[in-house]
């Protein structure tokens, strides 16, 4: 099962991550978000990528390839981070 | 351009190589797949291009399109492959033929004990996918999921699993997201 930790003290309470699931794994619980079905994750990531506060974290999910990333990118972003 | 230009052309295009049977190198992958990136990426690019004007073309009718084009590849594709009655065992059989391009799982919320459910509509099945060549692409051009380049994937699977286990079939895009999607297979 995919563990879900959100940041209270990040979370802005926008809900836009409890809108976009489609499983309805997130619930909005005074004013932060909060996991209520985590066995229901099945690990697609929308809920992280839409986030404006970066305020939530994945354990468990299976990572997909990312080979749309360019790789001269990639270097040229390592030499400037 | 006088025709006689390419002539001379022709007759100044000569090298030394000679091409024979015995030549052929043995089957491998040459330039490494690492100096290949220029190359996916160049395809990658060409597609989602392709996908974006014949939607702008075509309008809804690109989704057919599409659908069509990744139904007739799945055919082609799962031909060979033994056929299946289980759909379990048809969905292994796919996931060995699509590995590389894609990887699936059959996914059920927390509440279900399995993950076929039949009902009065037939038979369906979640099925989560994780690597998919149509979303590195989508991502790679800046574009949304779910649209007709999706429907190359959904024809594609439906294509190959009508092969294999002779039913018919219908996937349904139910989530996209930059790490996974659900989808619904359907089978009547």
């Amino acid at each position: 099962m995919i563990e879900i930790k959100v940041d209270e003290d990040a979370c802005v309470g926008c809900g836009l991550c409890v809108k976009d699931c489609p499983m309805e794994v997130l619930q909005l619980q005074n004013g932060v978000s909060y996991p209520a079905h985590p066995e229901n994750c099945m690990g697609c990531l929308s809920c992280h990528e839409i986030c404006p506060a970066q305020a939530l974290e994945h354990k468990g999910a299976v990572p997909s390839r990312r080979m749309y990333i360019s790789m001269k990118v990639c270097n040229m972003l390592r030499k400037v981070i | 351009m006088p025709a006689s230009y390419i002539d001379e052309a022709k007759k100044q295009f000569k090298t030394d190589l000679v091409f024979k049977a015995e030549d052929v190198p043995p089957l491998r992958c040459d330039p490494p797949a690492a100096e290949l990136e220029v190359t996916l990426h160049g395809l990658m690019q060409m597609n989602g291009y392709i996908i974006k004007s014949l939607e702008e073309i075509a309008g809804r009718g690109a989704n057919a399109v599409t659908y069509r084009a990744g139904k007739k590849f799945g055919h082609e594709v799962a031909k060979y492959f033994e056929k299946k009655d289980d759909v379990e065992d048809a969905l292994r059989e796919l996931s060995y033929i699509l590995h590389g391009q894609y990887s699936f799982e059959p996914w059920k919320p927390g509440d279900r004990d399995n993950y076929i459910v039949e009902d009065e509509s037939g038979t369906f099945i979640y099925l989560v996918f994780h690597d998919c060549i149509v979303r590195q692409t989508l991502r790679r051009i800046g574009e949304e999921q779910g649209g007709p380049f999706c429907q190359t994937l959904c024809g594609y699977v439906v294509g190959a699993v009508e092969e294999i286990t002779g039913k018919r079939g219908k996937l349904e895009i139910i989530h996209t997201g930059p790490n996974a999607c659900l989808k619904k297979l359907i089978l009547k």
